[in-house]
């Protein structure tokens, strides 16, 4: 025990706790004049969810590594059942009924495939071609599957989440620089598949004020909370745009508006500086692991929120379309917190197994 | 091997600094973003913010008033004044709350009510502290509101019953809308028809909701009304009801439990429809208490049950006008001759009694309607069979929905000779057979599994009267007649009904002639007195009708149309647990033709047509 105390990844915890300050604090201003107990929920999801990160810090890598192929089959099954059996939520086919719950498939095919392409790469390189075909399939069957659902955040999740990997396990440069070219060219041909509300959000965030009313409201009243923030904010709880109810949904995706608004830019630095630090220090526990597949889950977990953090930033301040997803740690919403706690977790877990561990460079190193 | 190694990890280390390179680009491009907004365009959203200042309200609609055949308002809205505070703008709750309760005379539970809901509201949200002021309540406050911040006086208007316990089944209520109800027409803070006029004729109401475009200041408060839209008022309803006739009715019955309908015999407009006991529907606006909503629910008179549209009974004798017809009709000999009544009659073992245990001695049609001979009846139902009774029943619109604008309605029940009947009993054939004349013979007098809505009876009274049309009971004033039903009948049978009906009134003999043989019109008419229990009949009679107790004894029922030569109005009396049907039910329709009478003089004198 005292082992496992003096090995933790003490800048990650802290980086980790003043997030969790930081979003409490927000939310407390989103939804302080809302339906009441929000806040005290998601202080609630912040103990499950460290429940389970400190679970995760028990759990051998090992056992994570045996279990990725089951999991990794398990999800594929299901994504397969969804437009058989799913139910339909607001136009788009994700939901499993399981009865007790609804079950988003795509959101355990989110982690399996990440487990999946860190095993994987955990004792080969991505330069052959069984290498890179195998995992490129294994990306792209649940991708397609994800794609028609429709819901285009988590597959863009898959897709980030995967390139990165890959990168990582050492594709060499000529092959990333032609995959690049054939995406952009096949940017047409996905325009073609794409729903009508996707096409319109795509419409709006190139001309907003196309459809003020409509699908552009969002993003014109989250860019004016945003601006009219300034650098130094409006004040805590004195957010005019947030007051007002302007905004949509302001307590879960549209939360960054409102700290933006009240805290303004230095409100904003302060979370993009905790973001950073966040994400570098796992890449750094990733680059010293002790071992090849523990290095390569923290690259897929740092490249899963750098997604979720520029997609979610992005669409609030007009850089990008409105796609639902949450900003890490900040929105409000229990099963989205839990998971990247745990996601955490697996990267303490990883720190705790290398640490007083030569990385994995030697002789006797996995990929030996 | 080293080497490949050291290759691997030495291309991995550059793999890793992309990487690490990569996130500030990431976090960086968000942070110019940002910049761009908070800094460079600061002013220009700064400002948009300060206009984005349009808030939308609605203009809740006026209800349409619903008035009585004559003008008079039997529900109307009413302009009253109503106080409300928005906790956030206030600047001392307690003194502020203090200062209300003193001038506006609130009681300590009131005033901790008050504290509790203002807790439990989003401080920017008002709350609604006290209603249905009227100007002179809240005047002293209004010249004061300006050093109460946060509170506000407002007009608005409600809806009042000027007759509600007279009116409560007939117009019904209104309370806030649901959920459900949020189709896009209302809008969270309306009223809604909940029972009776209010519910049935909902959206000629209602009127639509307009909405205002208004532009408010930082902290949401009103600065100018920017746009209108306004408005439409709903529809005012006048109802063919008469007041004067209801209220007559409602002090005739007294405390009784019962109802009594009124109608039109040539147009079926109900002119009076009353159900005892009644509630005070004016409760229902202000948000019912529970507690009082239990109280009506569970109270054993059932107050919330209109008895004239939505409960049955058997119609005893008054059926025995339908039975008699349905001889005439099909040309029974009994119909057109005569049998003596000893006081029963036999058929196998079974013995069944006319009400009169010495018997009638020779009874005709004629006899049989006037002094109300079940014996007749008994053996005339006998020779008709269950299939004739059955049908007459329901060509006369009994055991069918009425189709008036009340919901919900009750059908009442007419049995027929179906195979489920049939199997009701699990017997032999022949005591099956047995068993089932016996519910012949009840049923032809109007007991047993008959049942009927005094409405429905009303309306028979008006068939009597007009020809054999069954009408649709019309609750609003000047609507043409809808006939539903033209039953086959020759005038000459309807009028030996009519003379029998006619001579109960009128003939010493006549079961209603002590009552209502000195009403100013002519009236024709049937009395019916409904057994509730089974309870033998010299056992009855030992009990005087007021001595038996009153859950024991029978229903009164009182049928029939007047004046006789020139019929106007079908009246129907039901008191439940009543007693004798002439003796209960018959002064209430006397009491109701007086005031019909008089009406008519009044009017006549006037020289105006009613």
């Amino acid at each position: 025990m005292m082992r496992m105390l003096k090995s933790i990844d003490w800048i990650l915890l802290a980086t980790l706790f003043c997030l969790a300050m930081l979003g409490m604090v927000t939310l407390y201003a989103a939804v302080h004049q809302g339906a009441p107990g929000l806040w005290q929920k998601q202080g609630m999801y912040w103990g499950a969810g460290m429940a389970i990160f400190t679970m995760l810090c028990f759990m051998p890598l090992r056992l994570l590594g045996l279990a990725c192929w089951p999991m990794y089959g398990v999800a594929l099954f299901l994504l397969l059942l969804v437009p058989i059996i799913g139910d339909i939520h607001m136009g788009a086919r994700r939901w499993l009924n399981l009865g007790v719950m609804n079950l988003q498939p795509s959101e355990i095919m989110k982690w399996a495939l990440m487990f999946m392409l860190a095993s994987w790469f955990a004792s080969r390189e991505a330069r052959g071609w069984v290498e890179i075909v195998v995992p490129l399939l294994l990306t792209v069957m649940p991708a397609a599957l994800i794609v028609m659902q429709p819901d285009l955040g988590t597959t863009l999740v898959l897709l980030f989440a995967a390139t990165a990997l890959i990168i990582a396990a050492g594709l060499p440069w000529r092959l990333f620089g032609l995959a690049v070219v054939a995406g952009i060219a096949s940017l047409p041909v996905l325009w073609h598949f794409m729903h009508d509300y996707q096409k319109q959000r795509v419409l709006t965030l190139l001309d907003p004020q196309s459809d003020p009313l409509g699908a552009g409201y969002h993003v014109i009243q989250s860019t004016i909370a945003i601006g009219s923030g300034g650098l130094f904010g409006k004040g805590f709880m004195h957010g005019t745009q947030a007051r007002l109810h302007f905004l949509p949904e302001q307590h879960t995706d549209f939360i960054f508006s409102v700290l933006a608004e009240e805290g303004g830019f230095i409100a904003v630095a302060l979370l993009l500086f905790l973001y950073g630090l966040l994400i570098i220090r796992i890449l750094w526990i990733g680059h010293r692991a002790h071992s090849r597949f523990g290095s390569l889950l923290c690259v897929g977990i740092a490249s899963i929120f750098v997604l979720y953090i520029t997609v979610n930033i992005g669409m609030v301040s007009g850089l990008f379309p409105v796609v639902g997803l949450p900003l890490p740690f900040i929105s409000y919403g229990g099963s989205a917190l839990v998971s990247m706690l745990a996601a955490t977790g697996l990267v303490m877990r990883v720190a705790i197994e290398s640490k007083g561990q030569i990385p994995w460079q030697r002789p006797g190193s996995p990929l030996a | 091997m080293r080497n490949t190694l050291l290759e691997i990890r030495g291309r991995f280390d550059v793999r890793m600094l992309v990487l690490y390179a990569a996130v500030p680009v990431f976090l960086g491009a968000l942070a110019m973003q940002m910049l761009k907004l908070q800094w460079y365009e600061h002013a220009h959203y700064a400002l948009q913010a300060e206009q984005n200042r349009l808030n939308i309200v609605p203009v809740l609609p006026v209800r349409g008033e619903i008035m009585d055949v004559e003008g008079r308002g039997l529900a109307i809205n009413r302009i009253a004044y109503y106080v409300q505070l928005i906790p956030e703008r206030v600047a001392n709750l307690e003194e502020t709350l203090a200062a209300l309760a003193e001038m506006l005379h609130w009681s300590d539970s009131k005033l901790e009510q008050l504290r509790k809901r203002i807790q439990v509201t989003r401080p920017d949200r008002p709350v609604l502290l006290d209603d249905k002021l009227q100007w002179e309540q809240v005047s002293p406050l209004a010249a004061r509101l300006h050093h109460l911040p946060g509170v506000d006086v407002e007009s608005g208007s409600y809806r009042e019953y000027p007759y509600a316990g007279l009116t409560s089944h007939l117009i019904g209520y209104l309370s806030l809308v649901d959920k459900e109800d949020l189709d896009g027409r209302y809008f969270p803070s309306e009223f809604i028809g909940r029972a009776g006029v209010e519910r049935s004729f909902e959206q000629e109401l209602h009127g639509s909701p307009g909405s205002q475009q208004e532009e408010v200041d930082a902290l949401g408060r009103r600065v100018a009304v920017l746009k209108r839209s306004p408005s439409v008022m709903g529809h005012k309803i006048r109802l063919a009801l008469d007041i004067d006739v209801q209220k007559a009715a409602a002090d005739a019955l007294g405390d009784s439990t019962g109802a009594v309908v009124v109608m039109d015999v040539h147009t079926g407009a109900v002119i009076a429809l009353l159900s005892q006991p009644g509630y005070d529907t004016n409760r229902f606006i202000t948000g019912l208490e529970s507690e009082q909503w239990k109280t009506w629910l569970n109270d054993p008179e059932k107050p919330l049950l209109n008895r004239a549209s939505q409960a049955a009974y058997p119609p005893a004798s008054t059926f025995k006008l339908v039975t008699g017809l349905t001889g005439l009709q099909h040309g029974s000999r009994l119909a057109n001759g005569s049998t003596n009544c000893p006081g029963y009659v036999e058929f196998a073992d079974r013995k069944l009694r006319c009400w009169k245990r010495s018997g009638h001695g020779m009874v005709s049609m004629h006899t049989a309607i006037v002094q109300s001979c079940d014996v007749y009846f008994y053996q005339l139902g006998d020779q008709l069979g269950m299939g004739a009774i059955s049908d007459a029943a329901m060509e006369w619109g009994l055991g069918v929905k009425t189709e008036i604008q009340l919901s919900p309605e009750s059908r009442g029940s007419v049995p027929t000779q179906s195979p489920y009947m049939m199997s009701a009993i699990k017997n032999s054939a022949s005591k099956r057979m047995k068993w089932f004349r016996g519910e012949t013979m009840i049923t032809a007098i109007g007991q047993g599994a008959l049942t009927a809505t005094p409405l429905q009876i009303a309306r028979l009274a008006a068939a009597i009267a007009n020809g054999g049309k069954v009408l649709k009971p019309q609750l609003l004033a000047d609507v043409p007649p809808e006939v539903l039903n033209q039953v086959d009948v020759s005038e000459e049978h309807l009028n030996i009904i009519r003379k029998a009906m006619r001579s109960v009134v009128e003939d010493p003999s006549g079961t209603a002639y002590r009552v209502l043989g000195d009403a100013p019109w002519d009236v024709a008419g049937k009395t019916g007195t409904a057994q509730v229990i089974k309870m033998a009949q010299d056992k009855k009679k030992a009990l005087s009708q007021d001595l038996l107790q009153r859950q024991f004894r029978d229903h009164a029922w009182f049928m029939g149309y007047a004046p006789y030569k020139n019929p106007k109005v079908a009246i129907a009396v039901f008191i439940e647990h009543g007693g004798h049907g002439g003796a209960a039910a018959g002064p209430v329709a006397a009491e109701i033709i007086r005031v019909l009478a008089a009406k008519e003089q009044r009017a006549g004198a006037d020289g105006v047509q009613p």
